[in-house]
């Protein structure tokens, strides 16, 4: 095996010219002011200073809030039907796990255009609605139609590695508790759920990650006011071309999820055992 | 043995991170043969054998093969296979494509390795199991593929690493003797790694002890039991009482207050050295003809024999005899002088 | 886990939650055989969408991009990430733990900083963006992935298996490709799926790193908001049997494949599975090696004689079989690509992207010629100058002498409302309608801070040009207060399907746009407002970077042809440039369209002008407080 070493090498390179140097470049942006040049550089704290306007961090607390709701929503949803898939026979277990994998497949752009179809003030939904005789409540462009949306696109992203831990679990520990006179529900609280936690830390990383920072969904959903980091950095980029500014928001936004994975990492006992 | 030695071991040394495991190792390794390293775990006998067959270069020193220097050869230029601990099949293979992937490699015809391959298999006992998956063997199986996998490459030496160490007791005594009759059929130098001493005594024609990166001794399973010339191989192989003693001059050495006769020679006089009792050899006497006065403090029942500890004047001695005796009973004990094996102090 | 009986409440749970799942795909299905273009309304079954499917060059060379991407961004890094990780396992522990860490990154790293840092990357190292600077993106993006599903793997292998190849007579690579990649299968190709999977459903990184007209289907759909093309539909439906065929067969082929083993073990030895797998291995590669070629000839067709143009356009803003024809008739390629805001394309033209054509708003186009991007148009190649309505290129305010653009097409912003719900009576307000609460949560505000900005300050009375600190902050008040008391909603060019469907009473929105949802639904109707409004002028520019000037100009001259107008024009749906097209459809084809062809000489009018960065900046933030107001 000693001769295969050399392997690694080629991506030591790679990974600095495709991750390592973009990262530096936004940080150089981010601490410097201009006209998005890198010719004249002036070095300057104002990027970060400006997000500390009301504003914006407002937005900030706004996809804090999405991201929570929309984690907490994925799991409350997904923990109950990875536990019941996993109650099937095996070969039951594969096909409902394909089920729920398919949709991953499909562009999400493509299933949120369907939401909007089904949302919007005239949409299915309400129409539906309508003729049961039941008045229609206002869907789309609200807080509502972003968390359906992103519940939608990120649930699977739940339900695998829950379903996962909970299958790799070993099935003698619950036989064993229940020995020990553990009523179901003592076993599902203190056994079930302890052995599941390293998927359901993997699931709520992963959806947490991706709600907090999406930008298509909410802007498709959620309309124009919908602000959330995204939008503000892709607003930054792309409509306002204040590059400085957007690469301190990126800068900010990608420490703070660093740091909130680090923190995760501490709670999963399965990095523990390996460090 | 023979002639001509295969393989020389010259100086090798090798060391990991801060740790030396081999010291300036010298060996020769005849055709035909059946050597055994034998050891503790982490003497470096695993790694004179990673050395021969090319997976770790050693620091200094050389490793002639036929008299040429292989030590920076890689593996797969080498006329020398290996069977692995733990055999390491191929998972994904089944029993034929396992035993035929190194002729694949050489890219013989498929007849020919059809052919060679029944018939390596049929050696081995395993005729009938080609597509068997390998997952699906019991341990001896295995490990019989994992030799025809080694064999059938025609290697000029064969190196085992403690390849009955996963086996239960009794098939590793049948593994034992297939070996044998293998080495004997093929007619090629065995080079074999064990830390069972008693697995080495009854296979090799010659046994290699190490201890701490250091050979201690090279001999035939007979000179290695009956005179070990280290404190080490002696506590190592075998069950012995080690004394300290006085060689008075040539044929007479002097421990535990008494002169004794003895058969070695070529000491100092007055060197102090070390003496190695066999339990098997201490004779159990009448009080009256006894050297040595002791009661037996205890007494395991061993199959064929009785273990009993026996408290003299200045030590217990451990003693075999088939006898029975009481716990608490006083015997007399005498030693052959040939029974007696003096070492220099180490 | 085992489990006994399971009774009907858990299962209903199941049957519900995959409801949800495949609730907006199933709709998506659904629509695609409606026979009219409504999201919401089935007004029979067609295969119409599926038949223009075929023929829609954009959306086919967009699945194209998307699925060859995808296949080889998921070679490259499973390749890269496989022998990453098998050596990272045999790596001093400083390298190894640095490299994972790094390696984390990606993984960790919301899309959007790394689809900005890879965009800054590309710009800084003056990459031309497209197809490859895409296929590059993908692979970074991949190959972390691969790694951290196949070094796992590597780890538990037993190291010794390489060792025995080795010893059996294996070179290194013989080991490597015969023994160690088949023990990590599972791994790789855990790797491998998850590659694909990212790389095809991705829209962020993408979205950033591409150009030259390079779009994959996200990148299409993000951009067809401003009209909703059922045709999306088909290729969803399509997408999703592909999806569904291809998983549940991988799910069935293992069992298939332990069946037909048996049945070879019956027969006889499976001898030369050996050989025969090298073979297919070989086919394989031969394959991608003959994708690769195609796909580089068809990259740089343009090396191989034919001339090219590079069109950036606004979506949806050309009708493109009229692209087509001008390729047929001047023998070249129009590689044409499209933006969803002046801005958006102004950032692309200073990330570096180069194109021949541009089609921007009268404001950017004072931009640009101020910040010298543009190329002067010779008008002795516009042989059709004198079908432009005179006043378009003689009164041009953004051009002074027309000297650097070509009218395109042209219009205003106006108040779109339901005549069924908006009092005729409360228009007379003019843009304070918009603040009537008797409207209240029936409003859409369209997402442009300019025109935003513009309704408020022109509803106060002001110039929507102004500079002035006070009145510029007079009018973020006026939105603040129509925020609060209205309710309304900020969209973008979705607002047009929303008026379509009748979803609000009231929208701001260009008359073009106008014009094409009256057209759609009866019930709307198009007001300007007496205080004045945003006149704007959309035209075709020639940039600096143009290579082929003549062609530029054809180009242009080609879309002021009568015919070519028209059917431009009835695609579109604004007022066209072209004075005789512009008269048939205000007095024949869009007779009584308010939308079309609104009013254009009320003084209190303005064109919009280039703003300095300051006042941009300053305007662009209170725009962004007042979006996240609520």
């Amino acid at each position: 095996m000693k001769h295969f070493k050399g392997l690694a090498y080629p991506y030591v390179a790679w990974s600095f010219a495709l991750i390592v140097l973009p990262l530096l470049l936004i940080v150089l942006y981010a601490v410097t002011a201009g006209d998005n040049s890198l010719v004249t550089i002036h070095f300057t704290l104002d990027n970060f200073r400006k997000i500390g306007d009301p504003v914006y961090l407002n937005v900030f607390a706004k996809s804090l809030e999405i991201g929570l709701i929309v984690t907490g929503v994925c799991l409350l949803m997904a923990y109950p039907l990875a536990y019941i898939i996993s109650w099937f026979s095996d070969e039951v277990q594969g096909i409902l796990i394909l089920t729920v994998t398919i949709p991953m497949w499909i562009n999400t752009l493509l299933r949120t255009y369907a939401w909007i179809s089904l949302l919007s003030d005239n949409g299915l939904i309400s129409q539906f609605l309508t003729k049961l005789g039941l008045e229609a409540p206002t869907m789309m462009y609200t807080n509502f139609a972003v968390i359906i949306g992103l519940v939608c696109d990120l649930l699977p992203f739940m339900v695998i590695p829950i379903h996962t831990s909970l299958t790799k679990m070993d099935y003698s520990l619950v036989e064993a508790a229940k020995d020990l006179g553990a009523n179901n529900f003592q076993t599902f609280r203190k056994i079930i759920l302890k052995l599941s936690l390293p998927g359901i830390i993997n699931g709520v990383t992963l959806v947490f990650l991706c709600s907090i920072s999406s930008f298509v969904v909410p802007v498709l959903l959620g309309g124009r006011q919908y602000m959330l980091i995204g939008n503000l950095i892709e607003n930054q980029f792309i409509s306002i071309g204040d590059w400085n500014f957007g690469s301190a928001i990126s800068v900010l936004l990608a420490i703070a999820i660093l740091l909130m994975m680090s923190l995760m990492r501490r709670i999963d006992p399965e990095e523990k055992g390996e460090a | 043995m023979k002639d001509k030695p295969i393989i020389e071991l010259r100086d090798i040394s090798k060391t990991f991170g801060d740790q030396q495991v081999l010291r300036g190792i010298d060996l020769d390794i005849y055709e035909n043969e059946f050597l055994t390293l034998l050891g503790p775990s982490g003497c470096g006998k695993t790694t004179i054998l990673r050395i021969i067959g090319g997976f770790e270069e050693p620091d200094s020193g050389k490793v002639l093969f036929n008299g040429i220097n292989i030590a920076k050869l890689p593996p797969y230029k080498r006329e020398v296979n290996t069977v692995f601990q733990k055999y390491a099949l191929f998972p994904f293979l089944n029993v034929y494509d396992n035993v035929a992937f190194g002729l694949r490699l050489k890219g013989m015809t498929d007849e020919i390795i059809d052919k060679k391959v029944s018939q390596m298999l049929s050696m081995v006992g395993l005729s009938g199991y080609e597509n068997r998956d390998v997952s699906r063997l019991s341990g001896g199986q295995q490990q019989r593929v994992a030799i025809a996998r080694a064999l059938i490459n025609e290697p000029k030496v064969l190196l085992l690493d403690e390849p009955l160490g996963a086996l239960d007791a009794k098939l590793r005594k049948d593994m034992q003797i297939e070996l044998k009759k293998i080495q004997k059929e093929v007619g090629i130098t065995f080079v074999f790694v064990t830390h069972d001493q008693e697995e080495a005594l009854s296979m090799s024609d010659t046994i290699v002890v190490l201890n701490d990166g250091v050979i201690q001794q090279i001999g035939t399973p007979i000179d290695i039991y009956n005179e070990p010339e280290k404190r080490f191989v002696a506590e190592f192989i075998g069950e012995s009482n080690i004394i300290s003693g006085n060689m008075i001059q040539d044929c007479l050495v002097r421990f535990d207050d008494i002169d004794w006769e003895c058969v070695d020679k070529g000491f100092r006089p007055n060197e102090e050295i070390e003496v190695v009792l066999r339990p098997e050899d201490m004779d159990v006497v009448p009080l009256d003809k006894a050297k040595l006065h002791g009661k037996i403090v205890s007494k395991v029942f061993m199959g064929v024999h009785y273990e009993y500890f026996v408290e003299t004047k200045y030590r217990d001695y451990k003693v075999h005899t088939t006898e029975n005796y009481q716990v608490g009973s006083e015997i007399g004990l005498t030693i052959d002088p040939y029974d007696i094996q003096v070492m220099h102090l180490s | 886990m085992r489990h006994g009986k399971i009774s009907i409440g858990p299962k209903l749970y199941i049957a519900l939650c995959f409801v949800f799942f495949y609730l907006p795909i199933a709709v998506t299905m659904f629509f695609s055989f409606n026979s009219s273009k409504s999201l919401t309304h089935f007004t029979g079954f067609s295969a119409q969408w599926y038949e223009k499917l075929i023929h829609d060059q954009n959306i086919l060379a967009a699945v194209y991009v998307s699925i060859s991407i995808a296949i080889f961004a998921t070679i490259a890094s499973t390749v890269l990430g496989t022998i990453t990780a098998i050596g990272l396992s045999k790596s001093r522990r400083l390298l190894k733990e640095a490299l994972l860490n790094i390696n984390n990154v990606p993984i960790m790293n919301p899309d959007i900083v790394t689809a900005i840092s890879l965009m800054i990357l590309f710009t800084s190292a003056g990459l031309q963006r497209g197809y490859v600077t895409m296929l590059l993106a993908h692979i970074a993006f991949c190959t972390p992935f691969v790694i951290t599903s196949v070094y796992p793997k590597v780890r538990s292998m037993d190291q010794n298996l390489a060792d025995v190849a080795m010893d059996l007579g294996a070179t290194p690579f013989q080991a490597l490709t015969k023994v160690v990649v088949p023990l990590l299968r599972p791994g790789i190709f855990a790797g491998m799926l998850l590659a694909f999977t990212m790389s095809l459903d991705d829209f962020v990184v993408s979205y950033f790193v591409t150009g030259n007209g390079v779009a994959n289907i996200s990148i299409l759909v993000y951009n067809m908001t401003k009209r909703i093309n059922p045709t999306i539909n088909a290729l969803s439906t399509l997408l999703i049997l592909a999806v569904v065929i291809v998983m549940v067969g991988m799910y069935i082929w293992p069992s298939v494949r332990e069946k037909l083993r048996k049945k070879t073990r019956a027969g006889g030895r499976t001898l030369r599975r050996g050989r025969r797998g090298r073979k297919a291995f070989a086919a394989a590669g031969f394959c991608c090696m003959i994708a690769i070629a195609v796909i580089f000839a068809s990259q740089f067709s343009a090396i191989s004689g034919k001339q090219t143009l590079r069109v950036f356009n606004s979506g949806e803003y050309i009708d493109m079989d009229l692209v087509s024809q001008f390729e047929e008739e001047y023998n070249c390629e129009v590689v044409y690509e499209t933006y969803d805001s002046n801005e958006s394309m102004y950032t692309k033209l200073q990330s570096g992207s180069t194109y021949d054509i541009l089609v921007p708003s009268d404001y950017m186009i004072e931009r640009l010629i101020s910040e010298e991007y543009l190329h002067q148009i010779e008008w002795n190649y516009i042989k059709n100058k004198d079908a432009i309505i005179p006043k378009l290129v003689e009164d041009n305010l953004y051009d002074p002498g027309s000297r650097y653009s070509v009218p395109y097409y042209w219009g205003n912003v106006g108040i779109l409302y339901n005549k069924n719900i908006v009092d005729k009576k409360d228009l007379e307000a003019g843009w304070e309608v918009l603040r009537n609460t008797k409207y209240k949560g029936q409003v859409y505000m369209y997402d442009s801070e300019r025109d935003s900005f513009m309704v408020a300050l022109k509803a106060l009375g002001y110039s929507m040009n102004t500079k002035d600190k006070g009145e510029l902050q007079e009018a973020y008040e006026w939105l603040i207060n129509q925020s609060e008391t209205m309710d309304p909603v900020y969209v973008g060019d979705d607002v047009m399907d929303n008026m379509i469907s009748g979803n609000k009473a009231m929208a701001v929105v260009y008359s073009g746009d106008a014009a094409y949802v009256i057209n759609e639904n009866e019930d709307m109707d198009y007001y300007v407002p007496e205080e004045g409004t945003n006149q704007w002028y959309d035209a075709m520019v020639i940039t600096k970077y143009c290579r082929n000037t003549e062609l530029a100009h054809q180009f242009i001259n080609y879309f002021l042809n009568e015919d070519v107008a028209i059917q431009n024009t009835e695609y579109i749906g604004y007022d066209s440039a072209v004075k005789s097209v512009y008269e048939y459809f205000r007095d024949v084809e869009y007779k009584g369209n308010t939308g079309c062809a609104p009013a254009s000489d009320n003084p209190r009018n303005e064109v919009f002008h280039q703003q300095e960065q300051k006042v941009k900046v300053y305007m662009s933030n209170l725009w962004t407080k007042v979006k996240s107001h609520q």
